[in-house]
């Protein structure tokens, strides 16, 4: 049995992560979860003191990333993830308000498996949450490659 | 010196060297008559002179001639006599003529005249004794020598008008020589001067064209100037634009933010309030007589007390505003953001025909048209080069604003127009609507603003977008309407807009 998905939640805004862990336990997962508010300190976990992230090589991972950090850019995160030979078929799910057609795109191209911009309606965002648990609760994530 | 003096200057320079020129000549003509007039006189006395002597070489060959004759008594010597006696008075008339203006010439000559006359006379009695062979009657004439007085005395008054002559052809002499050396001298003076006064307005002149040299470079070099400033100035625009552009993005996004929290949280409120008035029902009623009812039917609503009632209701209303406000706020955003996202959009000059594209817009608004009751007529319109998504953002907003404020129970009309102009193609879309309050025609134009009776769906944000599309297209608009009667919206646009023109535009 392969060990439980952690996921790793990028997300400066502490009201929106409230949200959205709310909204994911409703669906019924419950999967740890691993809340960072600042690029830093999530990519200093990633990918440990030494930069190299092979801490977590035994772990399946799945990221959920806000494109707006307050200390760094949410894609630059995305490219070291997906530069990265331990870290790089986690899944990485971009949940941002940003809906620019360029942002988007590029974080396709740099490898980001899903990209959801925030709705402000809430019904809609709840909905989207609990659909992207669902999604979370039959996903199957490698683990992270040794 | 200032360029208004050196003109006056230059003009009173050439107004002074033509006066001197004009006098310069009339000296010189009058000198120059002087110094005719005068070698004329110098002329007259030689000739007054030449006719004294001739005068007197008469009387002496008619006197030589009467003593040939009474020695010879041949009459060649009479006709000799004749000749020479014929001669003398009018010679000596013509001398009168000549010394008319001389009272003392005049003077000398009356007496020789009539010293002449009794001298020919006594001639003439010597020559008829003669004749009549009275040789010693003659000789004795000759004798007396009353001829020789007469002889003498008129030698004496011919020698002094000669002298007198002499006396006028030296004093005349010396004017003409004046007269001459005057005009010689105005001339080369008045020569002069005009040299003078010629290099004075040379150098004007060339000062003046120098000036005015450095003045038109001075000119150029503003004209570079202005342009450069021309440019910074329009890329400091550019950049002022672009920041707003950002700033505009910027806000928007993390505006967004915190109203997924609000919208969120509040929402999260809702629920808590279903699960607070179900804790408040279980807990005001009986806990003896009701045991549980909670979980027989969790989801429906709780019953209350009046008091409760109203406290859940008040709760729902203030939920229902923060909701709908938060909604209101959204699509604010949602508006900004979609403004700023065509704003920073490439355009794509293509060259377009207006009136296909029109009609293009007005099919697909047919059936609001037919249920509005209203016709659209697409006039001929000219084609021209600019941005097509542009275009059919501008045409179809107006065309859905003329639909959209028809004045009810009036069938509408409305008509599209173009015409060409000095490289601008002026479009209008009028309309036989309810009209716009000109108070209202600068509002309309703005962001977020409406004008008229608020019963229609809208957020105020097509006229705003419009004008923004036309300016950045490097045109204008402008809206002609009274209240009641109509509007129309006039478009100008550059017949042949280029990417480049943006910069201008921007």
């Amino acid at each position: 049995m392969s060990k439980p998905v952690t996921i790793i939640m990028i997300e400066d805004d502490e009201g929106h992560a409230r949200l959205i862990e709310r909204n994911i336990r409703r669906s019924g997962v419950n999967n740890e979860i691993v809340p960072f508010t600042n690029g830093t300190a999530a990519l200093d976990y990633l990918f440990g003191s030494n930069g190299i992230g092979h801490l977590h090589k035994d772990r399946p991972l799945l990221i959920l990333l806000d494109l707006n950090l307050p200390d760094m850019s949410g894609i630059d995160i995305l490219r070291r993830v997906k530069e990265n030979d331990h870290l790089k078929c986690s899944p990485v799910v971009v949940l941002t308000t940003t809906d620019d057609a360029h942002e988007i795109k590029r974080c396709y191209e740099l490898g980001c498996n899903v990209y959801i911009t925030k709705p402000v309606n809430y019904e809609s965002f709840a909905n989207a949450i609990r659909q992207l648990g669902l999604f979370f609760s039959v996903i199957q994530v490698p683990q992270a490659v040794a | 010196m200032t360029p208004n003096r050196g003109r006056w200057l230059q003009v009173a320079l050439l107004s002074a060297a033509f006066v001197v020129l004009v006098a310069i000549s009339l000296a010189s003509i009058y000198w120059l008559n002087r110094a005719r007039d005068d070698a004329a006189w110098v002329a007259h006395t030689l000739e007054v002179e030449n006719n004294i002597s001739l005068a007197l070489l008469q009387i002496r060959r008619a006197e030589s001639a009467e003593r040939g004759y009474l020695l010879t008594e041949k009459n060649e010597f009479l006709d000799e006599f004749e000749l020479a006696a014929s001669t003398i008075l009018p010679q000596l008339r013509t001398l009168q003529q000549q010394t008319k203006d001389n009272a003392e010439q005049q003077r000398a000559l009356t007496e020789i005249f009539t010293l002449a006359q009794s001298r020919l006379d006594q001639f003439r009695q010597v020559l008829e004794l003669g004749k009549e062979r009275k040789v010693n009657q003659a000789a004795e004439m000759l004798r007396v020598n009353a001829g020789r007085e007469t002889m003498n005395r008129i030698r004496e008054l011919a020698l002094e008008m000669r002298r007198i002559e002499q006396r006028l052809f030296r004093e005349r002499t010396i004017a003409a020589e004046r007269s001459q050396s005057l005009a010689a001298a105005v001339t080369t003076s008045g020569a002069w001067l005009v040299v003078i006064l010629a290099t004075i307005s040379i150098a004007l002149l060339r000062r003046s064209a120098k000036a005015r040299d450095e003045a038109e470079a001075k000119l150029l070099d503003a004209n570079l100037n202005l342009e450069s400033i021309v440019t910074e100035r329009t890329a400091d625009l550019r950049e002022a634009n672009e920041e707003i552009q950002r700033f505009a993005y910027i806000v928007s996004h993390d505006l967004r933010s915190p109203l997924v929290n609000i919208m969120g949280f509040t929402s999260e409120l809702e629920e808590l309030r279903h699960d607070i008035f179900r804790r408040i029902e279980t807990l005001s009623r009986d806990p003896a007589t009701a045991p549980m009812p909670e979980t027989a039917d969790s989801d429906s609503d709780p019953q209350l007390s009046d008091t409760d009632q109203k406290l859940s209701q008040d709760f729902s209303e203030a939920l229902g505003f923060i909701k709908s406000s938060i909604g209101k706020m959204d699509r604010l955003i949602t508006a900004i953001l979609a403004l700023n996202r065509e704003g920073r959009r490439e355009f794509r000059p293509v060259r377009i025909d207006t009136r296909e594209l029109i009609e293009g817009i007005v099919s697909t608004v047919a059936h609001q048209a037919a249920e509005a009751n209203a016709q659209i007529r697409v006039e001929p319109l000219p084609e021209i080069v600019s941005d097509r998504l542009a275009l059919e953002q501008i045409f179809s907003n107006l065309i859905d604003n003329a639909l959209k404020y028809l004045k009810a129970g009036v069938p509408g009309d409305i008509a599209i127009r173009g015409r060409e102009k000095l490289g601008f193609a002026i479009f209008e879309i009028q309309d036989n609507g309810r009209g716009i309050d000109p108070k209202d025609h600068q509002r309309i134009f703005e962001l977020f603003r409406r004008a008229g009776p608020q019963d229609r769906p809208g957020q105020g944000i097509g006229l705003a977008h419009v004008r923004a599309l036309v300016r950045r297209l490097g045109g204008t608009m402008s809206v002609a309407s009274t209240l009641g009667s109509g509007s129309t919206f006039t478009i100008t646009l550059p017949t042949k807009w280029l990417a480049t023109s943006r910069d201008t535009a921007a």
